[in-house]
């Protein structure tokens, strides 16, 4: 089983939260992210638990016009 | 700062600032160079992005935003490349909650070649933005109809192109432009992308724009510290000028230097002179004939 994480596989391998699974990846803050494109608040990545083929989306500030 | 600057501001949604110039944040070669471009530049706001994470760095954005913190300047974060009103709406959803601001330059991009703005997109975008709490700059053409339905959607602020972006052409359709600024005195119209010279943004601003968007004409510059400069000198220059009034033109020469007491006009006629090019002597038109 695999989740998409910022279009890559990810090996999923069964009831995982957005919260653990952002401590594995532990991106750099600041960070924003969206589950099957719709935004996660920041307080409820404990709440929110993943299935199999979800996608998530990790953006960082950076620059732009 | 001097009285006459705390009276002639540029406020965006109850956002004041001295400045009219607001700065991108991309395409400079190093960030030592857009900290002091931004410092040149002393810009009412600093346009910012979010995308995801590119490369195996830990420090994939955190440099870039301590350095933009550091400025102190206000943000407004940008939904650059999204291509649908749903895109771009999700976009700014992310941006808000990674910046933690409501502001938010709505680009809903139409074509891909020329990047024109999608105004169908636009209006579905602000429309639902508006709702969601945001205060939306929203990136447009200077298409009248088009500025009117963002008006009616809640924007209170447009964002007309000069020029495709990035292009550094200056403003293509001037009569447009001008008009859209005479046809919509109300609302604050910053010129955002195509500026390629400080004279492209003291012209628009001439023309009683408040404000000028910039970031390829100083990034891109051979010194962008200095163009920075340039720019905000400029932009000052174009807004004094517009508050200055500037005169009305004629279509025939005018004497400026009254005609009455001239020496040495005896027996000449007074009026109808003109100026031989080759021996730069005035002579009476006349003397052509």
């Amino acid at each position: 089983m695999f989740i998409v994480v910022n279009g890559q596989q990810h090996p999923f391998s069964g009831p995982q939260t957005l919260a653990a699974l952002l401590l594995s990846l532990s991106p750099p803050a600041p960070f924003a992210v969206a589950l099957n494109e719709e935004l996660v608040l920041r307080g409820s990545f404990e709440e929110c638990w993943l299935c199999a083929g979800d996608r998530i989306d990790v953006v960082h500030p950076t620059a732009g016009g | 700062m001097k009285g006459r600057e705390i009276e002639d501001q540029l406020t965006l949604y109850g956002r004041s600032s001295a400045s009219r110039l607001l700065l991108g944040t991309a395409r400079f070669d190093s960030p030592s160079l857009l900290a002091h471009a931004i410092r040149a530049a002393e810009p009412a706001m600093l346009t910012v992005s979010c995308r995801r994470q590119v490369s195996s760095s830990k420090d994939s954005g955190q440099s870039f935003w301590n350095l933009v913190r550091e400025t102190q300047r206000p943000i407004l974060p940008n939904t650059a490349g999204c291509l649908s009103a749903r895109e771009a709406v999700q976009t700014a959803c992310m941006a808000r909650e990674l910046f933690q601001t409501d502001f938010i330059k709505l680009e809903v991009i139409g074509d891909e070649v020329s990047l024109q703005p999608d105004p169908f997109g636009l209006v579905e975008a602000a429309t639902e933005l508006v709702k969601l709490g945001f205060k939306v700059f929203p990136y447009c053409t200077e298409d009248l109809v088009l500025c009117r339905r963002l008006m009616d959607a809640g924007c209170e602020v447009l964002m007309p192109w000069a020029a495709p972006i990035g292009t550094g052409q200056g403003p293509r359709n001037a009569a447009a432009l001008r008009e859209l600024r005479q046809r919509a005195p109300e609302i604050p119209l910053i010129i955002d992308a195509g500026i390629g010279l400080p004279s492209h943004a003291c012209q628009v601003m001439e023309w009683g724009f408040d404000g000028v968007l910039l970031n390829t004409a100083v990034s891109r510059a051979t010194d962008p510290v200095c163009m920075a400069g340039a720019f905000a000198t400029a932009i000052q220059a174009g807004r004094s000028a517009f508050l200055a009034g500037p005169m009305t033109v004629q279509i025939a020469a005018v004497s400026s230097t009254p005609e009455i007491g001239r020496p040495f006009a005896d027996g000449q006629l007074e009026s109808a002179r003109t100026v031989d090019s080759d021996s730069n002597c005035r002579l009476p038109a006349q003397a052509f004939l």
